[in-house]
This record gives C-alpha cells, structure tokens and sequence, in this order.
C-alpha cells in the first residue's frame, strides 16, 4: 500500500521511457500482490477440492502466521539464540519454525471446527468458520500484547538496494518474490508429481472411491489442511515483510481476497489459484495506478471483477463447468 | 326422562367447562407473566455472574419443558386454545415495557435495538431461511436504506414519514438488481458475490464525496408527528418515558407489521414457493414454479425490510457513517437467522433478541464481547445446528 502512493504514479507523462519505468514499476508491485493472493488462494482451492468446504478463517490463519513470526523472532532475541547464530540462519529458523506452527493450527482447526460440521449444510460451515475467523482475530487483539494497535514487523530481509536501468530495486523484495515463487513451484510439483499430491487429487475427485483404493481419506485431508496453512503462513510473513506493519484485523481482507482469487480461477483447480491470484493483483494495482483517482478504489475494482466473473463465468478461469444431476 | 336430564345437566357441564376456561386462562396469564418476569429479571440483573445464572437456569428449565412432554404439550395445547389472550397479554407486556424500565434509558435504547436487529432477521429470513439463499449483503441493504434517509432528510428537509419508505424502496432496488445477475451462482459462489458486493459498497460510501465520505452524515433531525418530536419525552400516566421509547415503539410496530407480513407471506403461494425451491429446486420448477422470479422476489423483500430498518436507525442516532454497516454486521444478522431457527418467523425475533442482549449483558467483558460471541455462535451451530426453534413441517388440514 505504501509503495502504491509512489509519486512517479502522479505527475510523469505516461510517455517514451518513463512510461516504460512507470509500467515495470506498476508491474513489480502486481507480482508482489499478486504471489500474496495466491498463496492464500491456494490453501482456499486446495481444502474445497478435497473435502468441499470454504475454511473462511483461512486469512485469519495467513494473519496469524504474520504474528507467529513477529514472536518467535522476539523470542530468537530475547533467549539469544539471534546473537549466536548467523543472521540469515536465524531468520530461515524463524521462518521454518512459522510455517511448522501455522501448519500445525491450520490442522487444529480442521479437527476441532470444520471436522464436526463436515456433513452439515454449506451455510453451517461458512458460518462456523466466519466465527472461528473472529475467535482467532479477537484473540490476536486481545492477548497479543497491544494487539489492537498496528505492529512493526521486524525486518527479516535486507533493506538495501540498487538501482538498475532507472529502477530502484529492494533485495528484500526480491528475496520475498523469489521464495513466493519457490513455494508455489514446490507446491506445484507437490500436487502433481508425488504421491501424497496424488492422494489430494484422489480424495478431491471422490473421496469414497478414493478411500477405496487405499488412501486414508483422514491423513490426506490433514495433509491438504496443513500444507495449506503453511503456504498461509508464509503469505502472512511476506505480507508483513513487505509492508513492514500488521494489524490483527487484516486476515478478513486478505481471507475474501484469496477466496476470490480462488473463485475467479476456478475453486478447487490448483492452477486456477495461481491465475486468479495474478489476475486479481494485476486488476488491483494497474488500476489503482493507471485510473486517475482511482486509488481508493482499487479492492471496488478487484470485486467487480469478482462479481463479473461470478455471473458470466461462474465456474472461474479454469474449472470445469459443473452441471446439475437429478 | 334420561334425556331430559341429560339436558338439565348440559348447561352445568358448560358451565364446568368455562370454570375451566377460566382457569386455564388464569393459568395461561400466570405462565406469561412468569416468563416476561424472567425476561426482565435478565434485563436488570448486572454482573457476571447473575448473568450467567439467568442464563444457565432458563436453559435449564427450557431443556426441563422439552424433557417432559407432556408438560410441553400441555403448555402447547394451552397456547394454542387461547392464543388471542395469549397475544394480547403479550401485547400489554411490550407496551408497557418501556414504562417499567422508564428509569433506564439505556435499557430501552438496547431494547430498541434488539427490535431493529430482529426487523434485520425478519428481512434475511426470506432469502436464508425460506429460500437457503446465502446474503452477506445485509448490510448494503440496510446501509442503502439509512443513506437514503438520511441523505433526502438532510438535504432536502424531507419528513420522516416520506423517506422511511423512499429508503425500503432504494434498497428494494439494490436488491433487485442484486438478485437478477446472481441468480445463475449458489452457494459459495452465491455467498463469495454477496459478501464482494458489501464490501463494494462499504467502500463506495467510503469513498464518495456526496455521501460524506468517512465522515457520514450527521445532523439527521428527530422525526416528527404533528408537533411532538420524537427526540422529546413521552409522557403516560404521568411517568416522564426517555425519548428512547419513541423510537422503542416505533421499531415495535415495524417489527411487528413485518412479523404479520412474513406470517402472510409464509402461508401464501409465494412462501409455499420459497419452501419448495429451498427444498429441491428442479423438482420445484418441474411443479411450474418460477424459480428466477421467486428467488428475486427473496432477495428485494429482505432488501426493503433492512433498508426501513436502515431508515428507522438513521434517524434514531442522527448520525451515520460508513462503519455502521461492515461485513460484520452482515454476519451478525446470518448468525441470528441460524440461532433463532431458520424458516420461523417467530424464532428468528427470538434469536435477533437473545444475540442482540447477550452481547450487551456481557458488556461486563468489555473487551472479550466479540470473542464471547464467537464462541456462543460456534458451540451454538454444534449443539444445535437448527437453530432453537426450528421451522415446523408443514402441515395441510
């Protein structure tokens, strides 16, 4: 958000070079956006295509693995451990031990709120999920110490730079993209080439035949809850590495947006995740940045597109039309 | 001879009978006036714990009724014999209300709330309830309705009583058009378009400079009937109410003409309709029931119901701004349709009501109030997944 208000948006003629300068900018901080949305996306495709449900908190669990980090970071420096080791050991450590964490809660709440409602009627566990997304916010606010104040996420990644071609680049930033882009690579393969992923697949085709040919339809959906938690619990540091603030309360934004970026791709399509995340964040930033004015209306332009999609193409990007069977 | 003391007899054994009358009404009154007795003993008690107690011992005793049928029975029958004077009763009860708990205003003024929540649910309980049509959108309805309002009073100098309707027809509007794109999505897509377009909305209001921005729109004058002005006191047998009872009657005859609209609307074609679309909807269109056109006529009912309610709450705190009607609000009202019993009128004022005084009950928690709520919400749809008063079957005599 602080890196949209950039001047150069402003003022410059959108002509020759600097228009040139002006569009890579716009469109490093699309990518940027764009690898958030998807890896929160991801976690939403992936638990509708095996058990057929919308985990509605999932952007609480992204959020929480924002503060996860913060506290084990604190940690790191309150016990020492950070002086011992070297700097960016200790922050692969922090990392590592954010997305174990975050994994771990994502399946705590797939076992203690979803696994209960998981023959009830649609709206049952929207709803149940929408108040499991407000017990993890309000937690956070309340027992997080000043919880409901914005809070300063420590900088993991380097803040230097250098200037390339006219344009300024962050290592961070680089640093941010390129682990986004690995993770969503691993992922990929993960889904499609091992075994496991072949079990994912498996249980989201059909859950009983599935279990019929050996696969432990339990093991595999807890395999698919905290894969996806992790991937949300890295989109929660890199969100907060990336603007450098959180607020307890900015996992419900970034809930509907994933779960958007899902829809838009197609729910339950692990490639229809990606797409949806980059169309969503490109719509989002080019927006913002190419409409006069048309900064604070940049999530008003991602759900338009939302809803487009919704009526005209309800079944996303790459999902296959469903047709109804009597 | 036998006959003729047959009729001899006939008129005692009437008479018998209205004893009999009378005292199953007395009984009647006594079983009301006890429950309203609890219901302001939940309205006065403080602190945590009388709370709580209140709490435990009228789910205890509610689950005691249950356990017993034939006490539940018996206290059905008796209902349903004399159910005029049972409504009556009722009726007096919520009259008087306001003057019973005339010493605090802020009682009244939650009541009043818990009235225009329950007018919210009423409205959602057409698409949720009778129709199982997801709308996270309640609150651009009922914002919609309040901006309106708000908007034609302030600039315009509009009366009260021509922009409470002018605000169910804008959000009626909304509404419609609402539902003529979606009709094509359902369920979680229904539910992913519904929550966008709330949120496009709270961000419009935001952002428009006509509509105030963040900074809303104030200076909303009291309605007016003749010369009273709502925001003065109303005075009844010489016990000086706070202006909040205005606004506490007021909400008592919307809520109570949308409970008879609903009733109607449920036993008419149009609620058999709803019924059966929610029920199956290709077995309902095969029956030739129009099904875009029922699922509409959903969404803009509930619309018009929230934007009066947006209307009526404009104009009873004077100011409105964008941070009246979040997401939050939309689940909230959800969350009181499903508590209350989906499909059930009546059970879904009850459930508006309870989630509406909890909350407020519990303001001894200050901070913990929304994880409370939370909580309540989760171990509620565990417990009792169809609410506390499910719809019952229908029944054909």
């Amino acid at each position: 958000m602080a890196l949209l208000a950039n001047p150069s948006c402003e003022s410059e003629p959108l002509l020759g070079n600097s228009a040139m300068l002006h569009f890579v900018e716009v469109l490093i901080i699309a990518l940027m956006l764009s690898s958030t949305y998807i890896l929160i996306a991801v976690g939403f495709t992936l638990f509708f295509g095996a058990i057929d449900i919308i985990q509605f908190a999932h952007g609480d669990v992204a959020m929480l693995g924002s503060f996860v980090g913060m506290i084990l970071y604190a940690l790191g420096h309150i016990t020492g451990i950070a002086l011992v080791l070297p700097a960016w050991l200790f922050v692969i450590g922090v990392m590592l031990g954010t997305l174990v964490i975050t994994g771990g809660l994502g399946v705590l709440f797939e076992r203690t709120v979803i696994k209960p409602f998981r023959d009830s009627p649609m709206l049952m566990i929207l709803v149940a999920t929408i108040a499991l997304g407000i017990i993890i916010r309000e937690s956070v606010r309340l027992f997080y110490p000043e919880g409901s104040n914005p809070q300063v996420f420590p900088r993991l990644f380097p803040q230097a730079g250098f200037q390339l071609n006219g344009l300024y680049f962050r290592v961070g930033h680089i640093l941010i993209f390129g682990i986004s882009l690995l993770l969503i690579l691993t992922m990929m393969i993960f889904i499609n080439r091992t075994k496991t992923g072949l079990a994912i697949r498996a249980i989201s085709q059909n859950i009983e035949a599935a279990s019929l040919m050996g696969i432990n339809p339990d093991l595999a959906i807890l395999v698919t809850f905290f894969t996806g938690s992790v991937l949300a619990g890295i989109a929660g540091i890199l969100i907060g590495s990336y603007f450098s603030v959180v607020k307890f309360d900015i996992g419900l934004m970034g809930g509907i947006k994933g779960f958007s970026a899902a829809v838009v791709g197609g729910l339950g399509n692990f490639n229809g995740a990606i797409l949806g995340g980059l169309t969503l964040g490109m719509v989002e930033t080019f927006a913002s940045a190419y409409i006069p004015g048309g900064a604070p209306y940049k999530d008003v332009y991602a759900f338009i597109i939302v809803v487009f999609f919704l009526v005209f193409r309800p079944a996303g990007l790459l999902g296959e039309k469903a047709y109804q069977k009597v | 001879m036998k006959r003729l003391t047959k009729r001899f007899s006939a008129p005692e054994e009437e008479r018998e009978h209205v004893k009999d009358r009378l005292g199953s009404i007395l009984f009647l009154f006594l079983i009301e006036t006890a429950f309203f007795g609890l219901i302001l003993l939940f309205l006065v008690v403080e602190g945590i714990i009388p709370v709580f107690s209140v709490i435990l011992g009228t789910i205890l005793l509610s689950y005691l009724i249950k356990r017993f049928e034939s006490v539940n029975d018996f206290l059905q029958s008796l209902f349903n014999c004399h159910k005029r004077v049972a409504i009556l009763w009722g009726m007096i009860f919520l009259l008087a209300l306001p003057i019973l708990l005339h010493k605090s205003p802020y009682l009244i003024h939650i009541l009043f709330l818990a009235g225009l929540y329950a007018a919210l649910a009423i409205g959602l309980d057409f698409q949720v309830g009778s129709t199982h049509l997801v709308n996270f959108a309640t609150a651009a309805d009922y914002g919609i309705g309040a901006y309106t309002a708000a908007l034609l009073s302030v600039k315009f100098g509009w009366s009260f009583w021509v922009v409470l309707p002018l605000g169910g027809v804008a959000a009626a509007l909304f509404g419609f058009l609402l539902g003529l794109p979606t009709m094509k999505t359902k369920t979680y897509y229904l539910s992913l378009v519904t929550i966008a377009v709330g949120l496009v909305i709270y961000l419009l209001l935001n952002n428009f400079a006509w509509t105030g921005g963040p900074n809303g729109v104030s200076g909303i004058p009291f309605p007016r009937i003749g010369s009273f002005s709502f925001g003065s006191s109303l005075l009844i047998f010489g016990i000086e109410l706070p202006f909040q009872a205005n606004f506490y009657y007021l909400i008592l005859i919307l809520v109570i003409i949308e409970f008879v609209v609903a009733q109607r609307l449920y036993h008419s074609k149009i609620g058999l309709a709803w019924n059966a679309i929610r029920d199956d909807e290709i077995a309902a269109e095969c029956q030739g029931i129009d099904v875009t056109g029922s699922k509409i006529m959903a969404f803009y009912t509930n619309a018009f119901f929230d934007g009066l309610a947006g209307a009526v709450y404009a104009f009873n705190v004077s100011f409105i701004s964008p941070e009246n009607f979040t997401f939050m609000l939309s689940v909230i009202v959800v969350t009181m349709v499903i508590v209350g019993g989906m499909g059930n009128t009546a059970g879904v004022i009850f459930g508006a009501i309870i989630m509406t005084l909890i909350p407020e009950k519990l303001q001894v928690l200050q901070t913990y109030r929304l994880w409370v709520f939370g909580l309540i919400i989760l171990l509620m749809l565990l417990v009792r997944p169809k609410g506390l008063f499910p719809q019952k079957i229908r029944q054909y005599t």
